[in-house]
């Protein structure tokens, strides 16, 4: 039963039925120019015999045709040719019939009739001719002897109908026996998925057949989805661990408060502090939720043309103050405007997080270089924050764009490890990505981004067209 | 001033009310969409802090566009567990006329429903602001305190005008960002209370009387009262 419902089974039926189609195609017209052309040639050689026998006649006359007819009724094979000689009334005068059989029609011409040869009924094909002085002529031949050669042709064509219905069967039966053992293989692998275990691959070999190219495609996804499963798991150890450190300090402070009831004022200092690290937990919340939305790509559809210069101006500008605070220099080497197209908000916060950092790390009277220009490519703007800090060692450098990333330099300074990240994500959805170089000695963060970004859709463009939202200040 | 408050949780409703009411305001409150509906419609008030998600029929925003269709021009503020750019974009273009993202400190949702009823009263067209003796000409962009000229960086002075404008209020560190730099997202690091601390150098350091002062748990504010 299984069988019957099996693709397989439906394949091999319709190779056997196309095949029988083709065969039943090729048959029909050799049968029927086989029959056409024997007809044919049979009557031509009886219509030269008929026609033979009246020149006979023409030239001797009545009896001389008789005797003809005789001479050849002798000599002839027995039953291979029928000839007969008749006068007006119908009666026989030579022949090898004995008499003139009714079936025959009266009009001279080319029949197949019936006649009784001594052995049965057989069809016998006649020419009738009739003779100057209404003598009538019939010369036959029996169609018997082509019955051998006809009946072998249908056996022929029956045993090759046969052998293909049994071959399509047997192939069908061993391509579904193939074809069900690889696709085993692939349910039993994905059944082992389904089950959690997300190291399942599905076999592959050398060949290159579509299942195998199937399977290939299937196993690129599950690395995929395997990388993600693994960066959420992360992500969530790191939310859990990042999380548990303010609000275990919390939860003492709360309990402490509790249990010794200390003196008003104090108590209200233990409050602003529990405050506080409540406003730590919102933070990491608001940025966790910021990435999250920036990965989801959804905020491609607010692209709009961006000065990048003017961004650049407006992160130094705001940041020079920290800057100057801690003895360093910021500046700003930017050549004129340079267009692109994306979103404004998330570009200013990943300048913004970038040039933090780089204030951040850098020692007292460091200095720190922002650079906005044209890249390499035409329409292409680079951007470069680069510090004279510590910098990151080459073997964390992929590390630090991870989420909750803390390198060493960091972990006595603020911030919850999100900067480079978000950095990144923004990059990523301009169809970019973050590099971290070194400066000898510092940072060098930099950021190709290109005029046009290929992934905005048409809609989502004509859709920031209209007006740019996100230019519209909170208070006008 | 008296405030409508339409939003659903019992504790904030608490939080907020307690709140307003010791700020000396007085305040509604209504915890579905049908009451907050017919309250703003029927009643005057001076603000409106307006949550999305509400129980009912009618959320929060289609409130707001009713209102804003019927005529209604009070100011309102959204309250709103959703946090995303184009959620906060959303909400202004129904005819909100700020955002405010839970969680919240109540001295940040107090600091802007009073810069938003101050705004109510008059966006003026001055071109004058004083606060005691300090003074700023908005189209000469001279800054005078006394009879001492100051000379201020374009940042500072665009800081120094917000302030202004929003004399005897309290000031955020949020509202700063997003209305002198237009930054709407957290910078992570304490920018702007170096920026402040500058202007606070230039404006208050040679004088007796100081007028920027510090907010503790909220903000800034620049008074002449003590």
């Amino acid at each position: 039963m299984k069988f019957l419902r099996s693709s397989a089974l439906t394949l091999a039926v319709g190779y056997i039925g196309l095949g029988l189609a083709a065969l039943g195609l090729f048959a029909a017209p050799l049968w029927y120019a086989w029959r056409v052309t024997i007809q044919e040639g049979r009557n031509e050689i009886l219509q030269s015999d008929a026609l033979r026998l009246t020149e006979v006649f023409r030239r001797e006359g009545a009896h001389g045709l008789v005797s003809y007819i005789n001479t050849r009724v002798g000599m002839q094979i027995a039953g291979e040719r029928q000839l007969l000689l008749a006068d007006p009334a119908l009666n026989v005068m030579a022949g090898n019939l004995a008499a003139w059989p009714a079936t025959v029609p009266a009009d001279p011409g080319t029949y197949t009739v019936k006649l009784d040869l001594g052995n049965g009924i057989t069809d016998v094909a006649v020419v009738h001719a009739t003779l100057p002085g209404g003598y009538h002529l019939l010369v036959g031949r029996d169609t018997a002897r082509y019955a051998p050669l006809e009946r072998r042709f249908w056996y022929a064509l029956a045993g090759a109908v046969a052998i293909l219905s049994v071959l399509g069967t047997v192939g069908g039966i061993l391509i579904r026996r193939a074809l069900m053992a690889r696709i085993d293989g692939i349910r039993r692998t994905v059944s082992a998925i389904i089950q959690g275990d997300l190291s399942h691959r599905l076999p592959t070999h050398q060949s290159g057949d579509e299942l195998n190219t199937l399977s290939q495609t299937i196993n690129g996804m599950l690395d995929q989805i395997e990388q993600l499963i693994h960066g959420i798991r992360n992500v969530s150890n790191s939310i859990a661990h990042d999380l548990r450190t303010p609000l275990a300090e919390l939860r003492s402070r709360l309990e402490e408060l509790a249990l010794t009831r200390p003196s008003t004022e104090q108590t209200f200092a233990e409050i602003d502090a529990a405050v506080a690290d409540v406003d730590r937990v919102i933070r990491i919340f608001n940025a966790l939720l910021r990435l999250s939305e920036i990965d989801s790509g959804l905020r491609r559809s607010g692209f709009v043309p961006v000065d990048l210069a003017a961004v650049a101006a407006a992160a130094v500008d705001f940041y020079q103050p920290a800057a100057e605070l801690r003895g360093s220099s910021l500046t700003l080497e930017s050549s004129g405007p340079a267009p692109i197209r994306g979103d404004p908000v998330l570009l200013a916060q990943a300048l913004g997080n970038l040039i933090d950092n780089a204030v951040k790390y850098t020692p007292d009277q460091g200095t720190i270089a922002v650079a906005v220009r044209r890249g390499a490519d035409a329409g292409s703007v680079e951007i470069v924050v680069a510090d004279s800090g510590p910098g990151i060692p080459e073997n964390e450098k992929p590390k630090a764009v991870e989420r909750f990333y803390r390198g060493d330099a960091s972990r006595c300074t603020p911030g919850v490890g999100l900067g480079l990240s978000l950095v990144d994500a923004v990059a990523r959805l301009h169809g970019s990505e973050l590099r971290l170089e070194d400066n000898h000695p510092g940072l060098r963060a930099r950021i190709v981004l290109t005029q046009d970004t290929p992934q905005v859709t048409r809609a989502a463009r004509a859709n920031s067209e209209q007006g740019g939202f996100q230019h519209e200040p909170v208070y006008p | 001033m008296k405030v409508l408050l339409v939003e659903d949780n019992e504790r904030v409703t608490q939080f907020v009310v307690k709140g307003l009411q010791e700020a000396g305001h007085t305040a509604d409150h209504a915890a579905n969409g049908r009451d907050g509906m017919f309250l703003a419609a029927s009643e005057p008030y001076d603000v409106i802090i307006m949550d999305r998600m509400l129980p009912g029929e009618i959320d929060g925003l289609a409130i707001i566009e009713a209102l804003r269709k019927s005529g209604k021009r009070t100011p309102i503020l959204i309250l709103s567990a959703l946090s995303e750019v184009d959620e906060r974009i959303r909400g202004l273009r129904a005819g909100g006329d700020d955002y405010l993202t839970k969680p919240f400190a109540f001295g940040e949702l107090l600091a802007r429903i009073d810069a938003l009823t101050r705004r109510a009263q008059g966006e003026n067209a001055q071109t004058k602001l004083e606060v005691a003796d300090l003074r700023v000409d908005l189209l000469t962009r001279k800054v005078t305190r006394g009879d001492r000229s100051l000379t201020l960086q374009p940042r500072e002075f665009k800081l120094l005008e917000y302030l202004m404008r929003h004399a005897d209020q309290v000031v955020t560190r949020t509202m700063l960002l997003e209305n002198v730099w237009d930054y709407h997202f957290d910078p992570q690091t304490n920018v702007v209370d170096v920026h402040i601390s500058k202007l606070r150098q230039k404006i208050d350091a040679d004088f007796e009387r100081p007028l920027l002062r510090t907010v503790r748990n909220a903000g800034y504010t620049l008074t002449s009262h003590d």
